[in-house]
This record gives C-alpha cells, structure tokens and sequence, in this order.
C-alpha cells in the first residue's frame, strides 16, 4: 500500500488508571489510501472520536504507530504536530465547532493565520461564498444554524487546501436537505482529491463513503468496501 | 486576522470584567503616581526652603526633636529658650561671621492663624536680601511697626498704614515683602525686641542662624560653640537631611499602601485571565486543532494581561496627576508643609510617568505569566470535551 496517507499500526489509547482506566481505542492498525472516503461507524462511547483525534495528532496514542502522509506523529515534537494539523489536516468537530466571538468570517481568517497563510486576502470571503454563506460573512455563530454553522466549519477547515478532512458528525444536527447537501460537498472535494475521514451514526450518510469501518469497544470489528466509481 | 486582533477581540469580549479589572488597574497605578508625584513635589520644595534659610548652621536649643528642627524650615511656632546672652557669647566666637536671631511665635488675624517672627531686622535683610514690593523696611532695630509677606498681604488684603493686631497690639504695615516662594511669604515680621515684649519672653529667642566665615572650619566653629553655650548645632545639611527622612518615611508608608493597591490590582489581572483561560478551553481546543502552537496561546495571553497593563498605565497615570493636583494640598497639608504653597508640592515629571507605565507593563505581564501558562497546559482534546 505504497499509497497510504494515513497507516496506524497497534493503536492503543487508555484514559485514566487504576479502577477508572477507560480503554478508548485498543490496537487498531488500519489504513486510509490517498484520495478515499471512509466511514467510521459504531456505538456511542466506542472510541470513534478518540480515533479521529489521534489520527488528526490532537492527542498522542497511549501506543502505537500514527504515520500522516509519510511523517510519523511519535516523532514529532509538539511545534512539528501543531504544524501537521494547521497545514495537513481539516478538522470538522462533533460540538463546538467554532469561536463563539468571532464572524463566520474571521473563524476561516483564523484558520488562514494559524495555518501560516501568507497571501491570504479574499481567500477567506471565497471560501465562505463557495459554501453559500456570503451574506452570512459578519454573522456570529449563534446567528446562524446549525447547518450554517457546519458549512462555516467545513469552509474554515478547508481554508489552508489540507489532504485529509477529518469530520466528527458533520451531519450530526442537520436536517435533511442540508444533509444532502453537504453530501454532494464531500463528494465534489473527494473528487477533487481530498482524503476524507467521517465519524457518523447515519448509515445513508455512510453509504456515501466508499469504505465503512464499524469500530466496537475500541476495535475495527468490519471493513466493509463498496464498488464504487 | 492576526495575534493582535484575536488578543484584542478577547480583552473586550466580557465588558463588565475588562472593565472592572481595568478599574482596579488604574486606581492601583493611580494612587503609586499620586503619591510619587506629591513626594517627589514635597522633597524639592524643602530643600528650596533650606536654601532659603541663608544659615550654614542653625543653634537650638538641647534635646529638640526632628519635628521641631523642621519648624524651623516651615516657620511654625516654637519655644523660646536660647538667652539672649548666649546669642552674645556665639556671635564672639571666632569663625562666626553672623549670627542672628529668630522666635517663632504665631497670632490670630481675623480668626485665622498667622506667624510672626521676631527678628533684628537690619541683620535679617541682609541675610535674606527681601525685596519691597510696597511701602518700607524698618528704620530702627526697634520700630514700633510690622512687615508682612507678600501672599499674606494678598490673602488679607493689606496695604501699608493699614493696620495689624499681634496678640491684641495694633501695629502699622510699614511694608509688604516681594515675593519670595519661600515661607517668608506667609509670615509677617516685627522687630526682636517687640516681639520678646508683646510675646513677654524678656531675653529667649527661638533659634539662632549663624553664618560661618569658612566652611572649612565649620565643624570646629559647631564645636566651639557648643563651648561656650549650653545649645546643639546642626548644620544646615544635617538639618536637611533630618527633615527629609522624615517625609521619607511618611512617604514611604504612603507608598506601602499604594504598593498594596497595586498588588491587588495584579491578583486581579491574575484572576480575570485565569477566569478566562477556564471559559475559553474549548476555543483553546479549536485554536490547537487550527494549528495554534503552545507559543502561540503563551503570547495571547501574555498580551492580553499587557494590555492591562498598558491601558491600566495609561488611565492611572492620568487619574493620579489629576488626583494629586486636586488632592495634593490635602494630603500634604500637616505641619510639616502648612507654610508651603500649594500646589508647589505637586511636581509631574516624565521620568515619573515613564516609569509608572514601564510598572505598570512588567506587572501585568508578570501576572500574566501563570494563567498563559495554564492555557499551554491544555491539551486540545481535553478542551473539547463536550461536558
Ligand atoms: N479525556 C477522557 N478521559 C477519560 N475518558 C475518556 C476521555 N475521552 C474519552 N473517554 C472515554 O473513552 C471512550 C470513548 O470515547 P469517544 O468520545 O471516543 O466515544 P465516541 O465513540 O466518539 O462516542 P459518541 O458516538 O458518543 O461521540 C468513552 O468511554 C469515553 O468515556
Ligand atoms: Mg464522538
């Protein structure tokens, strides 16, 4: 699999100790070619965002190998990860997506900053328009809806052309036209090549992807692959 | 969108606190300006005053305390008792090139509290080289009659040939002082000899001022005349410095509640960041996921807390100037100052100002330093933890 971007190899996380140790994600190695769509799905509390998290390097696997487009995590200190995740990754959250205090413009602008932009006037502005949110540009979050507010995540997380999009629920709190909507996204950005990693309990969301993974107790219980053109 | 524009868009988010941890900020540094400001005031007007004593040494009586010796700088009342023939035996001794004498007494002029000062006016004159400003000197050593300072003149409204009581004596204006900016200008003066009558202190003066005729020999001039009366000798430089420690050391306990003031001013600052690092994990999180590096969170709030800082500077020292040219007079006005014009004991000066922002700035930076650190602590994930 020469043209994996993401590989994890025995991937285990524990929360806390003692009485109260929590096995979040135990040995998962699996892999994620260039430009696929997977689809993580399982019951709640079974590891599925804590997955996500330790793939997109906000944590740091308990043990274990996370290797991103080439570059193992464990390796990395923790300016190199901030780095990873600025530049190489998109993150789209299962709550509290963006900053309550700033415009749904400045939370793509931010992103820009962050992920070290250096010509970045107008980029933010097209993004938002691209999503249909132009008029919505000097909106607060809590002015918009919750489908608004994904498409601004979803904007914000594209704004620095990142290889890998990882989404928590992106679907979570949409109703359905919004829902179809945003599916028609995902398929155009993973046509044009973006790797992408979604967590959903909808199985017509998963249906979407080419790949669903059933995580169980911290496991990859199945690895189900669809033809798909 | 930059460092500086999530910063400041952080600092006004939450009014009411900015607002009230601005306060606390600003009055802290208001009140270490103020007080800085009437201290630095108070020190140059009484060295000005000592100046203006024209003495290298002042005899007193023994056993004066520090409170009286600056009775003498300020022209306040003070016991009579140096014999007039122990002021005979010094202006004997070698090395005394004058020698004159001063009481200090006080009266009731139109309910309000006057000094006057019995003295040999001829030898006074020229020791202080007074100007006239209207009227004249006296003609005698004995003169039947009265010289006022200029800003009594003006405060009561006196012309010569007007009228003046002392102690219920009328006696003619014969002259109003130039203004001098010493404490000259709010006394009045009257010869020794009338004075020692109306005060019925036959033979006792207050203090004398003496004016050596080598400064090389001063010490050996103190000594002799310690000799031949039974008085103490303080050099006008030990008088000095006397006095200053004393208003050092008011000032110094006027500046120790300033010092707590601005402490609680950082524990404030301390308290509203770390309030805010705890509301804003998430947003922490967020920033982390965005590819915010822990450096990165360190200077947003060590900005933040400088802002604080700068704007806390900033207000305090406009408040306390303000503070002390309003209140100044107040808090200086003791025994120490009653004789000193107002508003010349408040004195602003840049470096006072500079240095109050420079305070101001390292302070709040360095209560800055823990909550910043607390916001490099958090993990990303930890902080979008949906409970
Ligand atoms: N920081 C933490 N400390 C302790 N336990 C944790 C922590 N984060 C997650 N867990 C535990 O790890 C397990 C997996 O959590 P995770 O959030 O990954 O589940 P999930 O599959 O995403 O669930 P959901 O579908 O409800 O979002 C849960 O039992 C959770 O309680
Ligand atoms: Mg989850």
């Amino acid at each position: 699999m020469s043209n994996a971007v993401i590989e994890l190899e025995k991937v285990s996380k524990t929360y806390g100790s003692g009485a109260a140790e929590v096995k979040a994600v135990s040995e998962v190695s699996m892999t994620v070619e260039r430009g696929g769509w997977v689809a993580i799905m399982g019951p709640s509390g079974h590891g599925k965002s804590t997955l996500l998290q330790l793939i997109g390097g906000l944590d740091r696997p308990s043990a274990g190998r996370i290797v991103l487009d080439g570059s193992e995590l464990g390796t990395l200190d923790a300016a190199e990860l901030a780095a990873v995740r600025g530049k190489k990754i998109g993150f789209v959250f299962q709550f509290f997506n963006l900053m309550p205090h700033l415009t749904a413009l400045e939370n793509v602008e931010i992103a820009l900053w962050l992920g070290g932009a250096t010509h970045s006037n107008g980029r933010a502005m097209e993004l938002l328009e691209r999503f249909g949110l132009g008029d919505k540009a000097h909106h607060l979050p809590s002015m918009l809806s919750g489908g608004q507010q994904q498409r601004v995540a979803i904007a914000r997380a594209l704004a620095n052309e990142p290889d890998i999009l990882l989404m928590d629920e992106p679907t979570g709190n949409l109703d359905s036209g919004s829902e179809a909507e945003l599916l028609t996204l995902l398929g155009e950005l993973n046509k044009a090549g973006k790797t992408l990693l979604m967590v959903t309990h909808n199985i017509a969301v998963a249906q979407r992807a080419e790949r669903v993974l059933q995580v169980k107790d911290g496991r990859i219980v199945a690895d189900t692959r669809k033809g798909k053109h | 969108m930059n460092l500086g524009k999530l910063v400041w868009r952080n600092l006004l988010r939450r009014r009411g606190r900015f607002i009230f941890t601005l306060a606390g900020v600003s009055v802290g540094m208001a009140a270490f300006v103020a007080l800085m400001t009437i201290g630095q005031g108070l020190t140059t007007e009484i060295k000005k005053q000592a100046q203006g004593l024209g003495a290298n040494l002042v005899v007193t009586p023994k056993g004066w305390c520090a409170y009286e010796q600056i009775s003498v700088l300020t022209g306040e009342q003070l016991p009579e008792a140096i014999p007039m023939s122990d002021l005979e035996k010094i202006r004997a001794v070698p090395g005394v090139k004058s020698a004159v004498p001063y009481l200090n007494e006080k009266t009731a002029f139109r309910n309000q509290p006057v000094p006057v000062i019995g003295v040999w006016p001829e030898e006074m004159r020229a020791l202080q080289k007074w100007g006239i400003e209207s009227g004249r000197y006296f003609n005698s050593p004995d003169e039947r009659g009265i010289v006022v300072g200029s800003a009594i003149a003006k405060q009561f409204k006196l012309k010569p040939s007007d009228e003046f009581t002392v102690r219920g004596k009328l006696l003619p204006i014969i002259g109003v002082l130039r203004e001098a900016g010493s404490k000259d200008d709010i006394a009045t003066f009257i010869p020794l000899t009338l004075a020692q009558q109306i005060y019925d202190v036959q033979d006792k003066v207050s203090f004398i001022a003496v004016q050596v005729s080598d400064l090389e020999k001063i010490e050996a001039t103190s000594l002799k005349i310690q000799e031949v009366a039974n008085v103490a000798v303080v050099t006008d430089k030990q008088l000095l410095s006397s006095v200053l420690s004393i208003v050092g050391s008011v000032g110094a306990a006027m500046q120790a509640v300033a010092a707590v003031g601005v402490l609680a001013a950082a524990f404030g600052i301390v308290n509203t960041l770390l309030t805010a690092v705890h509301e804003r994990r998430r947003e922490i999180g967020i920033l982390q996921a965005l590819g915010s590096t822990r450096r990165t969170l360190f200077l947003a709030f060590m900005l933040e807390s400088g802002l604080y800082g700068l704007l806390g500077g900033i207000l305090g020292v406009t408040i306390g100037i303000l503070a002390a040219y309003l209140f100044g007079s107040y808090l200086t006005d003791n025994a120490f100052t009653a004789s000193l014009h107002q508003s010349q004991t408040v004195a602003i000066d840049y470096g006072t100002i500079l240095l109050t922002m420079g305070f101001s700035v390292c302070l709040a930076l360095l209560a800055g330093l823990y909550p910043a650190y607390r916001a490099t602590k958090l993990s990303p994930v930890e902080a979008m933890r949906h409970v």
